[in-house]
């Protein structure tokens, strides 16, 4: 059957091209609409999925890590002496304000992390970027993928933040640019002074947990032990921030809208030419019917022409939408991470099949004694 | 062989009553009918007379509103959509006015449908079609496109299609319509060879005069009414329909 529905696209070249085009348009459209969410949600998670930290410690008004308050710097040491704790150190987070290279300032998160283990730090840096370099007083880290916004920096480069000079001293990987805010990471007591920040308060407490100890067994203690505080692992800091996101902005809602308007504009062009084909062919439907076709054969014979459309609407789609995110460069970030892929595979098929529904019907319905008729 | 044990299809007192009260239209008063391996027979009437309606019913494409189909002696009454559809494609083939074929297939493959369907294998299914092919001297045609065929040739193709899975009756609506006359008669002569020498039932529905000449038997429609008429072929008593 896939044969004999493969011969009546290849016969019908204009309508099937046209059909063709709207499963491209949807796929596009699809891709590029959960590509930019997911872009713009990988930079809004960036900072806890790009750390090593198990479990972190934040005050209980804590929202996300761009709305939260601080801890007295004691929930350091209450957390190192918790049992299933294998170190503990502060970070802290604060507001600071960077030049541009066009001379425009912008603010700018600055994290300060606490030496020898920088824990906080993301994991992944760029090549000669050590951590140990923000041990001397005046360095700082910045995103690789913010660089072109200061002039292409270079290490050993200088930068203002808050009215005061700090040398390049590396670059994070990883983080997608503008992540919502520049990104800076500094040793804990420059980033007090870049961010104004009080000197016995913390901002997080990051904690590791000790070997064989799982990440949610030691949440549950450190939050009996200071029930004042807001006590999450890796993987709940993720969903704050994502649900945090996703409350406060209207974006995840018009992509969203976006995806299933481009689904829908699909379904919509694959559904009528494919229903206009259908009533063109209605006489050779009735033909086969009396000639003995199943509805089974004739579900197959429609549902592999809907297999067969998204076989090659969804390549083409994929390509489109390659071009246009090569186009738009490294500053819009458009990842194309496997979940997306096979999600999307799956909408096309699932709008070529409910596109195809309609015509399905209708030749289910067909007479087989409309072959008799002049 | 026995008149009955030769009976493939049967109609009894199969009558038709399209649409309901006020609005029903009688399209064929209830009739009865025989269909036999290895003869023609010939259903003539003018147009809207209920021969196609006659056909469609012993095609098992309509059922009828009175009476009933016996297929091989076995009441289809109570035979579902998915049953009727089973029994058509093992049991009858058609051949339809407007050739009907699949526009988008070559001959080989417009032949080979029916083997798809019945999920003969693709060897099996070229091998068989070619055959047929050959048997209705379209040898060569084999990847030709319905249009690039002339109307008799794809009358052939239909009829190797209804042929090729051996079904044992063959029902035939105006095969001849729109065929030249010598087209018409080598699709007659293929007809009544599908008849004598592969024992088919061919039932053909025309009101081509030039047809009534290939008939065993033939039955006559008119404003609804089906009834039996003794044309030159048929051999005596032991031969004569009991059609009324």
């Amino acid at each position: 059957m896939v044969g004999v529905a493969a011969r009546m696209l290849i016969d019908e070249p204009a309508k099937s091209v046209g059909t063709l085009i709207g499963v491209v348009v949807s796929v596009f459209l699809m891709m590029q609409q959960m590509s930019l969410l997911t872009g713009i949600q990988g930079r809004v998670t960036s900072f806890a999925d790009l750390n090593d930290v198990d479990v972190w410690v934040a005050s209980a008004a804590t929202e996300s890590i761009d709305a939260t308050g601080s801890l007295p710097e004691r929930c350091v040491s209450q957390a190192a002496g918790t049992r299933g704790v294998a170190w503990a150190a502060p970070v802290i987070q604060g507001r600071g304000d960077v030049t541009r290279i066009d001379g425009v300032k912008e603010q700018v998160r600055v994290f300060g992390v606490e030496p020898p283990r920088y824990a906080g730090l993301p994991h992944a840096l760029a090549p000669g970027s050590s951590p140990a370099l923000l041990r001397a007083p005046g360095r700082v880290f910045l995103n690789s993928r913010d660089r072109a916004s200061f002039g292409s920096l270079e290490p050993g480069d200088r930068i203002e933040i808050s009215g005061q000079v700090a040398i390049v001293a590396g670059f994070l990987e990883g983080m997608d640019p503008h992540s919502p805010y520049y990104y800076m990471f500094a040793n804990i007591d420059d980033a007090r002074a870049y961010a104004s920040f009080p000197p016995d308060r913390v901002t997080f407490v990051a904690v590791g947990v000790a070997p064989g100890e799982s990440p949610e067994a030691v949440r549950d203690r450190l939050q009996e032990r200071m029930p004042e505080v807001m006590v999450f692992t890796r993987r709940q800091l993720h969903d704050m921030e994502l649900r945090y996101f996703q409350n406060r902005t209207p974006v995840g809602v018009v992509f969203g809208m976006g995806t299933v308007l481009a689904a829908l504009i699909g379904a919509g062009i694959v559904g009528v030419t494919l229903y206009s084909s259908v009533m063109d062919r209605l006489r050779e439907f009735g033909t086969l019917k009396a000639i003995g076709a199943s509805r089974s054969h004739l579900l197959r014979l429609l549902g592999a022409q809907a297999v067969l459309l998204s076989a090659a609407g969804y390549p083409l789609g994929l390509l489109a939408f390659a071009l246009v995110r090569h186009l738009s460069g490294p500053s819009v970030s458009m990842p194309a991470p496997p979940w997306l892929l096979s999600s999307v595979a799956a909408a096309t098929l699932l709008v070529c099949g409910a596109a195809s529904a309609v015509a399905i019907r209708r030749v289910l319905r067909v007479e087989p004694a409309i072959v008799f008729r002049g | 062989m026995s008149t009955r044990a030769q009976t493939v299809l049967t109609g009894r007192g199969v009558g038709k009553v399209f649409g309901a009260d006020e609005l029903a239209v009688r399209a064929l008063h209830p009739a009865d009918i025989e269909v036999r391996r290895g003869e023609v027979l010939v259903i003539m009437g003018p147009s809207g007379s209920g021969k196609t309606t006659l056909l469609s019913i012993l095609g098992l494409l309509l059922r009828p509103s009175e009476g009933e189909v016996l297929l091989h002696g076995e009441t289809l009454a109570a035979a579902d959509e998915e049953s009727l559809t089973r029994l058509r494609r093992d049991n009858i083939g058609f051949v339809f006015q407007h050739m009907s074929l699949l526009s988008s297939l070559s001959a080989l493959e417009n032949v080979a449908m029916p083997l798809l369907m019945k999920g003969v294998g693709s060897k099996r299914r070229a091998d068989l079609a070619r055959e047929m092919l050959a048997a209705v001297g379209l040898a060569g045609k084999e990847q030709a496109k319905p249009r690039q065929l002339s109307g008799g040739q794809q009358q052939r193709v239909a009829i190797a299609r209804a042929l090729v899975t051996g079904a044992a009756v063959l029902l035939c609506d105006e095969p001849t319509a729109s065929l030249d006359a010598a087209s018409g008669r080598n699709v007659l002569a293929l007809l009544r060879q599908s008849a004598t020498q592969m024992g088919r039932a061919v039932v053909i529905v025309t009101h081509d005069e030039r047809v009534r000449e290939f008939g065993d038997r033939m039955v006559e429609v008119a404003d609804g009414v089906a009834g039996p008429v003794r044309c030159s072929r048929e051999e005596g008593e032991s031969h004569d329909d009991r059609v009324a």
